[in-house]
Order: structure tokens, then sequence, then C-alpha cells
């Protein structure tokens, strides 16, 4: 028996981001998923690529073992696309602020562009 | 960019200083050896390297374990246990948000994130043992060599007197000598070396290792002088999910040696992908220097003045504004950022191996080198060839260098062009004269020159010239190339200070005897 599942929504994201709930944010993403990330040290040309569920899963968990917080705003959903920024901060204070455009396929993240800037 | 902030944990009551780099979604703590100082590691290249290298791709947290560095003092009555220290980690990554991370302990260091590992597995992503052991005596220090070391600390700590004891490699950097006194200075009272090197001794983890669960990378130079590789061979052995890797070398902290093959390892291993080469270039002066003609000295003589050329070397260069990018077999390359200085200081080379008793044959070269390493680029090659092509005392320099260093004042003359393997045409070259400014006010009355300066083949040339020949009609006649030809002419000219062919002509004239000029 086919059973649905619900796709991906900005809403679903964003409680999972803010509650630092790893497994659920992994959930998220279909089996070949890719998540690239752009930052001071992963330049355009050269970002930083996490292939598969399980390298994305263990990503998430590194961010979710954080002592910090997130707070998701201003997601945006058009067709199959997502896009959220996300403004963080450690217990120090440094700032992290990031936005994320997502592409889903089968209610799943199918690819995500991160780009973010640190506090330094 | 900031400057990186050092901030304060509370362990109990101690404080703990600790620094957060790097912006990856990794946590990284570096537990530190003997002993550390937050501040003057970034002074030090190969520390500073590594440091860079690790923050590139994660969030690295670094510290000072209690008694050393910028974090409190312990009370030398009461030595804290090896699980009060350990806490301090517990408390860094508290500090920095850290809630679970991949530990990287280096030397002694590593007792500590071992025992982390058994006590805190849920914290613990990975672990990274550098140099590691688990039982102080056995395999860093005997009893009785841990009393000689206490001696040399007792009394000359603070003079670098403990480098032989870590990096014998580095005997012969003076700048590296003088980073180590302070760092020693910095990171530690003797009062307080003592009292780490007494916690390091009663060093004793064997019996945690089995509890270890997370994966464990083990890296160790084959030749450690300080901790013997089979503590690390121990600790594969009793890890149940670790992997050893030895990798070459003798120097035992860290950051020296081949630091960027430890990253590599490291980076591996934590992300799942092998380091993306670090392909950054930029254009650069090398200047290559050797010793010429090594042969005619004995090997004593050599061993103390090709020493003393090494130091001044080192000197020489940071004080041209290089650095001292490394040695390739006999060749010592150094890297400067614009070819004047790189010039300036083969000058200066030149005049300081004549003042030892040995001299000098050099080369420089510009052009793009990856930063990474020793250079091994092209550039690297051409310069090294360079080197290997110059006489006594030359150096010999790419066009190019002449052309770029235009308006410095330096002076060059053409001296041909050199073919080089790896080149499709040959390379035009140009050697380095000495600047007016730099020759002393007063010059000494000029030797007369002799023929005898002349080699027995510049002999021919300089005869076949005073006959009018032409260079095409030399070298068939010697059964050489032009271009050799051209280039004996060029040394034929600077060796004897003169201005034309027709004055060569003239000067084999008037020294012509009968066994020629």
């Amino acid at each position: 028996m086919l059973t649905k599942t619900k796709a991906v929504d900005g809403a679903a994201i964003k409680k999972a981001i803010e509650s630092r709930d790893g497994k659920l944010l992994s959930s998220f993403y279909a089996d070949d998923a890719l998540v690239r990330v752009m930052d001071r040290n992963n330049p355009p040309s050269k970002p930083r690529e996490i292939r598969g569920r399980a390298a994305i899963s263990t990503f998430w968990d590194d961010i979710c073992s954080r002592a910090m917080t997130h707070k998701v705003d201003t997601t945006i959903a058009e067709g199959d696309s997502l896009a959220f920024t996300q403004a963080c901060a450690y217990p120090d204070g440094t700032k992290v602020f990031c936005a994320a455009t997502l592409e889903l396929k089968n209610g799943l993240i199918a690819r995500q562009t991160v780009v973010q800037a640190w506090d330094e | 960019m900031r400057p990186i902030e050092t901030r304060y944990a509370r362990s109990g009551d101690v404080r703990i200083a600790y620094q957060v780099v790097g912006q990856g979604a990794l946590d990284l703590v570096f537990v530190p050896g003997f002993i550390s100082n937050l501040d003057l590691q970034w002074e030090d290249e190969g520390y500073s390297r590594l440091l860079k290298r690790l923050s590139a791709f994660s969030r690295l947290i670094l510290f000072d374990k209690r008694g050393t560095g910028l974090s409190d003092r312990v009370d030398s009555h009461r030595l804290p246990s090896l699980e009060t220290r350990m806490d301090d980690v517990r408390a860094v990554m508290d500090a920095a948000g850290s809630g679970r991370a991949a530990l990287l302990g280096a030397s002694e260091g590593s007792p500590m994130a071992m025992l982390f590992a058994a006590t805190y597995p849920e914290r613990i992503r990975a672990l990274v043992l550098y140099g590691g052991y688990a039982h102080f005596h056995k395999w860093v220090m005997s009893p009785e060599r841990l009393e000689t070391f206490l001696e040399t600390a007792e009394t000359s700590w603070g003079t670098g007197a403990t480098l032989p004891n870590f990096a014998p490699g580095r005997l012969d950097d003076t700048h590296f000598i003088q980073w180590w006194a302070r760092f020693e200075r910095l990171s530690a009272s003797p009062t307080a070396a003592a009292a780490l090197a007494c916690m390091d001794a009663g060093i004793d983890v064997r019996s945690i290792l089995s509890s270890i669960g997370a994966p464990t990378l083990l890296i160790h130079r084959r030749n450690d002088v300080r901790v013997d590789p089979q503590a690390s061979r121990f600790l594969a052995r009793k890890i149940q999910d670790a992997h050893l890797i030895e990798i070459a070398g003798r120097d035992h902290p860290v950051w020296t040696g081949d630091v960027d093959r430890v990253s590599d390892l490291i980076e591996e291993f934590l992300t799942g992908q092998p380091a993306v080469a670090d392909t950054e270039r930029v254009l650069a002066a090398l200047l290559a220097t050797r010793i010429y003609d090594t042969a005619k000295l004995g090997d004593r003589m050599w061993s103390e003045r090709s020493q003393r050329f090494h130091e001044t070397w080192r000197l020489l260069v940071g004080r041209h504004g290089g650095r001292v990018a490394g040695t390739h077999g006999e060749l010592m390359i150094a890297r400067f950022d614009g070819p004047a200085r790189a010039i300036r200081c083969a000058a200066a080379l030149r005049e300081a191996a004549q003042q030892i008793g040995v001299a000098s044959a050099q080369g420089v070269h510009v052009g793009e080198i990856e930063l990474r390493g020793l250079p091994a680029g092209l550039t690297a090659r051409v310069t090294m060839q360079l080197a290997t092509h110059a006489g006594r005392g030359d150096i010999i320099a790419s066009r190019l260098v002449a052309e770029l260093a235009v308006g410095s004042g330096l002076h060059f003359v053409d001296a041909g062009r050199v073919s080089l393997e790896e080149l499709g045409e040959p390379l035009p070259v140009v050697q380095a004269t000495s600047e007016q400014h730099l020759e002393p006010a007063c010059r000494s009355k000029a030797k007369p020159v002799e023929p005898a300066m002349l080699t027995a083949r510049e002999s021919e040339v300089v005869s076949l010239i005073a006959d009018g020949k032409s260079n095409a009609a030399i070298a068939a006649e010697l059964k050489l190339s032009e271009h050799t030809v051209k280039r004996h002419v060029a040394n034929i000219l600077l060796k004897l200070d003169l201005p034309s062919r027709a004055a060569a002509a003239a000067f084999s004239a008037r020294h012509a005897g009968p066994d020629g000029p």
C-alpha cells in the first residue's frame, strides 16, 4: 500500500531547527540529497558538499549538539522550492546568519544550498 | 577580522583559558601536550598552520590545561588527578556550547582525551590521538630519565634547553630555538613545569582503553624522539575501533614537521572526505642557495661551515623580509615577496659565505607558487636548476627578475640563455652584480686580473675571440652549441670585468704566453 508522506514545509523545518531536533531534520531529506554550504572557508567555486542522508544526518547531529539558539524567519514557498533565513547565537554571543534555498522532490529535500556568515 | 578572543571557563575553582576559531559544522577540541600558550602558539608558523588547517573544516576549540599557559596554575604540593584535569575539557566544551565534539589529543593531551572518551561517550563524536600513550614511564620516560629531565628544567628552564627532547630536527633553526625558549617561559615557570612533568609522570590509562567506543584515529611519527611509536601500536590493539597511521618524521610536537600531512589525515578521518588540495597560489620570488664545490672541504670542516652557513641563511632570509621554505638536498630554498629582496638577500649571503670560508652559488626566479609546503612546482624547479647551474659566487637570475627589479638600483649583466629540461625555449638569464652602495666606501686596490681565473675552456674561447672568430665559428671549432659559447663569452667578460669582445681579444693578446692566455 502506498503511503503518502506529507511534503516538507517551512513550518516543519522551523520547528525542527528551533528545537535542535537533528533526527527530525534528517528525515526531511531524500536518500541521495545534496547540501552545499558556502562560507568564508568554502567559497562558491569550492563549496563544502554533503552528499546522502547519512552524511547529512551527521551534519545536523553536529550542529544540533551545540548549545545555541536558532530562529527561523522569512520562510518562502513556491511549488517545489523553499527558502528561509536563520539567525543563530552561541552562548558566548557569537552570531551566525544563514540563508538557505531548497528544492523538493516527492515531498523531500533533494538539494539545499546554505550561505552563512559568522561574527568574526 | 577581529582578533581571536581568549575566554575563561570555570572548572571548579580553576579558570581555564580557551579560544574558539573556525566555522565548521563539527566541533573539534584540541587537547594540547606538556605545555602550551594560547597567545604564543599563533606566532609560530607551523603551529598557526596546523590551527588554520583544522579550523578550516571545524569549529576548533583550543585551551591551555590547568598549570600551563593562560590558565590557572596548580598547587605543586597537591597535584590534581588526571580525572580532575580531564574534567577541564568538559568545562571548556560547556562554556563553548559544544554538546558533542571530536577530540584531538596530542602527546600528553591524548591520555586526557582517552579518559574523556571513556567517561563521557555521549559527548564524543570521534577521537584523534597524535603521538599518544597510555603509560608515561613505559613509553615516554623511565623514572631515571624523568629525574634528569627535571634537573635540566630546574637549572635551565626558559632557555630552550628542553628542545632536544622534543624537536631535535629544529636545533639548527635559531629563530625556532628562540621561539621555543619563549614558549617555555610563557607557558610555565620552572616550578610549574616540574609540576606538569610530575602530573604527566603519573599517567596510566591502560585500564580504560577497552571502554573507548568512539571511532579513533592514531597518528604517530615513526622515529618520534619523545614518545615511543610502540605506544600507539599498543593503543591500536586495545581501543576497539582504532586505526593507526604511522608517518615519517622524528620531531614530536604535532605542530612541527609535516603539519599538512597530519592535517590531511585528521580532516579526512573527521569529514569522511579527503582534504581539498589547498591550491592557493601566490606570485613569489624564490632564491635557491647552495654551497659551491663542497668536495674541496674536509668532512669535519664542511659540517661546521655548512651549519654556520645554514644558520646565517635563516637569519639573513628573515632580515630581508623572506621566509625560509625548506631545503631540497643541498639546496636551501627561501621565498620573498619581491625579486629585489631576493637578490639583496642573495648578495648578503654571498658575502656571508665568504666570511665563513665557503663559496655560494645561487639562483633566483619569479613565478607563481603554491602556498602549501615546500615550493615544488615549475617556478621552484627552475630556481633550483639555476642554482645548480650557477658557478662560484654567482647569483644567476632569470631575465624576468631583472625586468621586475627595474628601479631597485640593482645591477645585472646578461648571462646568455640556459637550457632547462622542462622549458621549450632556453631561458634568458642574467647575473646579479654587487650594488654600488653596498661596496665599501674605500675600495681595496683591485687585484690585477689573472688569466688563471679563466677555466681551460674559457681560455680556449678567449684565444679564438682574439683570432677574430664569431660565436658560430668558435662553436663549430670547439664542437659546442652556440648558446654554450655565448655563455662562456659572458662569463669571460664578467670575470675579467671587460666591456666587449674586442677588449677580451686585447686582453688575450697582452697575456698570451707559451700556453695561451
